[in-house]
């Protein structure tokens, strides 16, 4: 443990002391020196007493470094355990504090993110014109549309696209159904469909019985039980996607036969 | 010897930090799709949706300033408020419509639920409280002047105090902090906005 016992010490008269000082000259290795205009009277003194008084001196010196360099230790040691806990506890509160990253959303407010098996997706834009327009896709997704939006709601005559499209910019789902859908299935679509933000509304020559039509994204479908009908809207109703999310669905033009 | 000491006290300063940290860390956790926080914020904007619908058509209907100006306040804070709660949803990566019936997140039983009234609230998919029928929406957008007036007011205050109700609802079981300062804010402003309406309604009676 020590540099140096006792004995060793004893015998090395230049020992430097722990951290390679020479023992403190304020502290003299030899006591009993004259102090300035005392008479101590030293030369009473056998050779063998000043041997003694020497040996007894270093070895009082000897203890104090000892006692000196112990405690350094365990200073040094109170600071290191000091140092590493002070830094793991920091390392642990910063960790713990900081918010945790989101998971990996699934919707972008239900929008992007997840595309609904068999969907589609365009890319139209948005322009208001006063005119008829002729669609790329049946039943239109987007484009070119009229300045006023079609209030949402079930209409039991078809609808004209070119409002119908101005809700869809405002995250309006269109559920178009072949005019020869049954009441009964109807009924039943009717169920599946949240109170606003949605027209449902007959469509000649659609390329199959039912499709669901968002801005720019479409599903056709077979039959009224699919459950995609929910997934989709969970996907794209209200999207964020849309070029006018939030906007009104009410305040613009009904169209003849809404329930 | 020391050298166990020191790593004793680092598991244990360790730990503590790890509690510590754990409890003081904001709890303003992400509300699942069918938590209380999510139903309210996809509801209250359909709710919030017609009160802007409701303003707007009596705007057209009567030439009345207090009327019109209350219509437009209403219009504006509605729409603002609709769009928050809107972006609560985006915010927390829930999507807009839910797979459950609406007003399901109102079915479920409170934090007070213990017998009161108010508390056991709704049953799910039945109409929100205070929401206007298609058929009054029709009385209103067929009226003028006074009687649009009167309307307005009388469907709005209903509109305002089926607000109150959801919002109590939701004080009662959300634990999101946005959404317990959104719904304290609601029931604050709509209660005061009821007794002017109530005293506007009264000076309109014949």
């Amino acid at each position: 443990m020590g540099l140096c016992n006792e004995r060793d010490f004893l015998n090395f008269r230049q020992y430097a002391g722990p951290n390679g000082r020479k023992p403190s000259s304020e502290r003299p290795i030899v006591p009993n020196s004259p102090q300035p205009g005392a008479s101590v009277g030293n030369d009473n003194l056998t050779v063998k007493q000043k041997r003694t008084a020497q040996r007894a001196a270093k070895l009082e010196e000897y203890r104090r470094q000892e006692a000196r360099r112990l405690r350094n230790r365990k200073l040094g040691l109170i600071g290191g355990i000091t140092a590493a806990v002070a830094v793991v506890a920091l390392v642990v509160t910063v960790v713990v504090t900081t918010p945790q990253p989101a998971p990996s959303a699934q919707y972008a407010g239900g929008g992007t993110g997840v595309v609904v098996e068999g969907t589609q997706t365009f890319d139209n834009r948005a322009r208001h014109v006063e005119t008829p327009v002729t669609y790329a896709e049946t039943p239109p997704t987007g484009g070119d549309h009229a300045s006023a939006w079609l209030n949402c709601g079930v209409y039991t005559q078809p609808v004209p696209s070119e409002n119908a499209v101005h809700a869809l910019e405002h995250g309006a789902i269109w559920v178009t159904h072949s005019p020869s859908m049954t009441e009964e299935d109807r009924l039943a679509l009717r169920a599946f469909l949240p109170s606003t933000h949605v027209i449902m509304s007959p469509f000649e020559g659609l390329p199959s019985p039912i499709v669901l039509s968002g801005w720019n994204v479409q599903l056709q479908l077979d039959t009224v039980t699919d459950e995609r009908i929910p997934a989709f809207f969970e996907a794209n109703w209200k999207s964020n996607s849309v070029p006018e999310p939030g906007a009104l669905c009410t305040s613009g033009v009904t169209a003849p036969g809404l329930v | 010897m020391l050298v166990l000491t020191a790593l004793v006290s680092a598991a244990l300063v360790g730990s503590a930090a790890f509690g510590i940290g754990r409890m003081t860390a904001p709890e303003n956790s992400r509300p699942g799709t069918t938590s209380a926080e999510a139903g309210f914020a996809r509801d209250m904007q359909i709710h919030h949706d017609q009160g802007v619908q409701l303003a707007n058509i009596v705007r057209d209907l009567t030439a009345d300033a207090p009327v019109r100006l209350l219509a437009l306040d209403i219009a504006a804070v509605q729409g603002q408020q609709s769009g928050q709660l809107y972006g609560f949803l985006t915010e927390w990566g829930l999507p807009q419509a839910a797979r459950e019936p609406s007003m399901t997140w109102m079915s479920r039983a409170g934090r007070t639920a213990d017998g009161h009234e108010h508390a056991a609230a709704h049953i799910a998919g039945e109409p929100m409280p205070g929401l206007a029928t298609p058929g009054q929406i029709a009385e209103l957008a067929a009226a003028s002047g006074v009687d649009a007036e009167r309307i307005f007011l009388t469907l709005m205050i209903a509109h305002h105090q089926g607000a109150v109700e959801m919002a109590d609802a939701a004080l009662d079981r959300a634990s999101n902090a946005s959404v317990l300062a959104f719904s304290a804010s609601v029931k604050r402003s709509q209660a005061a906005e009821i007794d002017l309406m109530t005293g506007m309604l009264s000076e309109r009676m014949p």
